[in-house]
């Protein structure tokens, strides 16, 4: 209400009223006043003329009468000027009024009148005079006259009243002119509202102004506008949503530089990929976050030559984590800085499969060239003439015989091996009494452990329920696993196996050994193909690096799980885990 | 120097690349005691001798982040903690250099115990390889996030290193004294034990200079005689 806006609109409002008011009156006043002049003329020519019909006797007789009557000054004055007679004043002190331009005037035209400060008087009179005929002989002048006071008088009688009423207009005028800027300013005032709030960023509602002027326009165009703003946001926040959810939902980690190479952000992959204590790494820069010689120099080139760079970096000391990073710039808005972005994809697994396929051909070809050079070797000794020699003949065809076998057994474990990763082998699952399984697998084994003069105890609690398992494949894994217990134990040591029920309708088997034992940083790998913990000593035993391979996958077949405990020096134990026969079937 | 923000960006742009710097360069120390101690444990000598030649762009940057440091001192004439921070710096860059130095002594020293047969099995050694450089990275993580309570720590880890140093010591002793022909190879690995003693102690003079850097106290130089007790 008290705004700027009024104040202007009812102050030009108000001067323009008062100005119109102001110069009505001044036209109104000059207007009454000449009317009144021109009227008391009028008027006194009237009785002069009345006055010049009466013999001039007469006048001179009755010039106080009639001066009272005309309420006027009468003057007679002679054809020479002389004034001969003078209500007012004794004739001698005037002098002569032939030249007062009345006069003159009235010589000439018949009648004169003039508006002049008497000196006589001291004051403003109005003069009428009058020419006196005797037949054609001028005889004198005939002048009344009276002062202008009169006019002044009624005008400032009248001047109040009209002060009133221009004064009645003007506050007329200014009740409408405040009624009339409330009504402009008002939607002025709630637009200017409605504008503020979408400032601040609240772009709902809209302008409710009826009006068919400029000022309706004005607001349904900022309707319109607020309308398409509304709809802009919309747009724009989905696009950010969308965004957003790819950034976050990517499985590569994504990190955003800022122009002074400072982490800016970086999405959930990112976070999971680095573990819980990067969380804190936003506003630092990478070598700060990661400390990686490979990352900086990565991001140092890209800063060189500009051209996205990737590289191949290994993040981490205690899992180390094999990233490949693309780095690339963001097309930033105009006017902006660049920015970087880092692409983070994990691929440790894929690497650790590339090295575990690169490994086991380059096992596979060491393991099968190994005899085949023998026995190539072997076979040109005979050849270049050593079959002649009975004795030394025989000792090498038990060699390439041994070596053979040795290769059949590599050729035979391999195949085991690949058809039950192919998911190739059937089970002949069934129900098994462990007492049974154990009896067969210990035969096999027993002469093996009795060369090394080693002992083994078996133990089965009685009334285990049976296992549900493929009878050949049980001992086999039993077998390798036993075989294992009694190569790396050493002469006069024990080995026990074990059977024992678990909560989960499992059955443990626990085969324990008093042997070399494995040192922890080997236990992950047990298991892979032809790992072999001393490479050596395990071949000169006859292995083929497969055995606890094999194992590992016929449980996994059996949906069983088998876990390696061990002490350096003390011993191993392995532990089986199979599944109980379910009663139905 | 996170919280404010310098004035001039260019100023904070150098400032931090000094920091990173020093990042990178206890980055590359900690490698060349990696590589380092696993060319001694596999008898790797071409990664030995990998390390060596790393030693070179370790004082490369060595001598280009003191003259960063210098240049940041004639031209901004640095004031309170940035002053500081410079100086600490400075002093940082020299404990880094002479840690890259030590690894590539340990480097050598592989080189040449990696003829002989190996007289032992290294057990100690890569302990305090590992501690050594867990020290590096911590006193370098104490100088990213101005941690005071991460540095005096580190401090602390130094008595393990000093404790390892006098066991392999002793254990070398004995060695030598059973078997004269072990003398050549015992040596060699006391000088590698002696290095990796002297990068912990480096490693906590560094740990020192963050809390100085930090508190603007010095908390170097115990008094000997007091430790001695």
């Amino acid at each position: 209400m008290t705004t700027r806006l009024f104040y202007k609109l009812f102050g030009t409002y108000l001067v323009i009223a008062v100005l119109a008011v102001v110069l009505a009156g001044f036209f109104i006043e000059r207007e009454l006043k000449t009317g009144l002049t021109r009227w008391i003329e009028e008027d006194l020519m009237a009785e002069t003329q009345i006055i010049a019909l009466m013999p001039e006797r007469e006048i001179e007789k009755q010039s106080q009468t009639l001066a009272e009557r005309s309420r006027a000054r009468v003057t007679l004055i002679d054809a020479r000027g002389l004034v001969t007679l003078d209500s007012n004043r004794q004739t001698k002190d005037l002098d002569n009024h032939l030249n007062r331009s009345e006069i003159q005037e009235s010589r000439v035209k018949g009648k004169g009148t003039a508006t002049r400060y008497s000196q006589t008087l001291k004051m403003d009179m109005l003069y009428v005079a009058l020419p006196l005929y005797e037949g054609s002989h001028l005889k004198g002048y005939l002048r009344l006259s009276r002062p202008m006071l009169e006019v002044d008088r009624s005008v400032d009688k009248l001047r109040f009243s009209i002060f009133q009423v221009l004064l009645l207009i003007i506050i007329l005028s200014m009740i409408v002119a405040f009624i009339f800027s409330m009504k402009v300013i008002s939607p002025i005032q709630e637009i200017e509202a409605f504008t503020d709030k979408i400032r601040r960023g609240d772009v709902s509602g809209m302008l409710m102004i009826d009006s068919r002027d400029e000022i309706g326009q004005l607001s349904k165009n900022i309707n319109d506008m607020v309308a398409e703003l509304q709809e802009r946001i919309r747009v724009a926040n989905e696009e950010k949503w969308k965004l957003r959810a790819a950034f976050a939902s990517m499985a590569e980690g994504v990190m955003v530089l800022d122009s002074q190479n400072r982490i800016e952000g970086l999405n959930k992959g990112m976070a999971e990929m680095i573990g819980r204590e990067y969380a804190d790494i936003v506003g630092k820069t990478p070598m700060e976050a990661f400390r990686n010689i490979a990352l900086q120099d990565a991001l140092n080139r890209f800063r060189q030559a500009g051209e996205i760079v990737l590289e191949e970096i290994t993040l981490g000391d205690e899992n180390p984590m094999i990233l490949d990073v693309n780095i690339s710039s963001v097309k930033s808005l105009p006017g902006q800085d660049p920015k970087t972005m880092i692409v983070f994809h994990n691929v440790t697994r894929l690497k650790k499969l590339e090295q575990v396929r690169a490994d086991f051909v380059a096992n596979v070809t060491h393991e099968i060239k190994t005899p085949l050079t023998a026995i190539i070797g072997f076979v040109e000794t005979l050849q270049q003439g050593a079959i002649d020699d009975r004795v030394k003949a025989q000792k090498f065809l038990l060699t390439i015989h041994e070596n053979a076998q040795r290769l059949n057994r590599l050729v035979d474990d391999l195949l085991t091996l690949s058809s039950i990763e192919l998911g190739e082998t059937k089970l002949h699952l069934e129900g098994l009494a462990l007492d049974d399984v154990f009896e067969t697998a210990l035969t096999l084994i027993s002469p093996r452990a009795a060369l090394k003069n080693i002992r083994i105890q078996r133990e089965v609690q009685p009334g285990l329920p049976r296992v549900c398992a493929d009878r050949d494949r049980l001992v086999q894994i039993l077998v390798n696993v036993l075989d294992n217990a009694v190569k790396f134990t050493p002469e006069g040591g024990s080995v026990s196996i074990t059977a024992s029920p678990e909560v989960q309708e499992s059955i443990v088997i626990k085969i324990t050994d008093t042997g070399i034992g494995i040192s922890k940083s080997e236990l992950p790998r047990l298991g892979e193909r032809f790992y072999r913990i001393d490479k050596t000593r395990s071949r000169e035993m006859g292995g083929t690096g497969l055995g606890l391979s094999i194992v590992k996958h016929l449980m996994k077949a059996h949906e069983g799980s088998m876990e390696i405990e061990s002490t350096l020096g003390k011993g191993t134990t392995v532990s089986l885990r199979f599944p109980v026969l379910k009663k139905i079937s | 120097m996170e919280e404010k923000r310098h004035t001039s960006r260019e100023y904070e742009r150098e400032l931090q690349e000094i920091k990173n710097g020093l990042l990178y360069l206890g980055a590359m120390t900690e490698r060349a005691i990696d590589r380092g101690v696993k060319a001694l444990l596999e008898r790797d000598s071409d990664l030995a001798r990998q390390v060596i030649c790393d030693d070179d762009q370790i004082d490369k940057i060595d001598v280009e982040i003191e003259e960063k440091c210098i240049r940041l001192l004639a031209l901004r004439q640095p004031a309170a903690r940035d002053l500081r921070f410079i100086t600490t710096a400075i002093k940082i860059n020299g404990h880094l250099e002479r840690i890259g130095d030590m690894a590539s002594n340990i480097a050598e020293k592989a080189i040449i115990l990696n003829e002989v047969p190996q007289i032992k099995p290294y057990i100690d050694l890569p302990r305090m390889a590992d501690i050594a450089r867990s020290m590096i990275k911590e006193s370098l993580d104490a100088l990213v996030h101005e941690n005071v309570e991460l540095a005096k720590k580190v401090r602390e880890e130094d008595d393990t290193i000093d404790q390892l140093n006098e066991q392999i010591f002793r254990e070398l002793l004995t060695f030598m004294l059973e078997d004269p022909r072990k003398i050549h190879a015992s040596l060699y690995i006391m000088q590698i034990s002696k290095s990796l003693e002297r990068i912990s102690d480096h490693a906590a003079g560094i740990a020192d200079m963050v809390v100085y850097m930090v508190t603007g106290k010095s908390v170097r130089h115990k008094s000997s005689c007091e430790s001695k007790e």
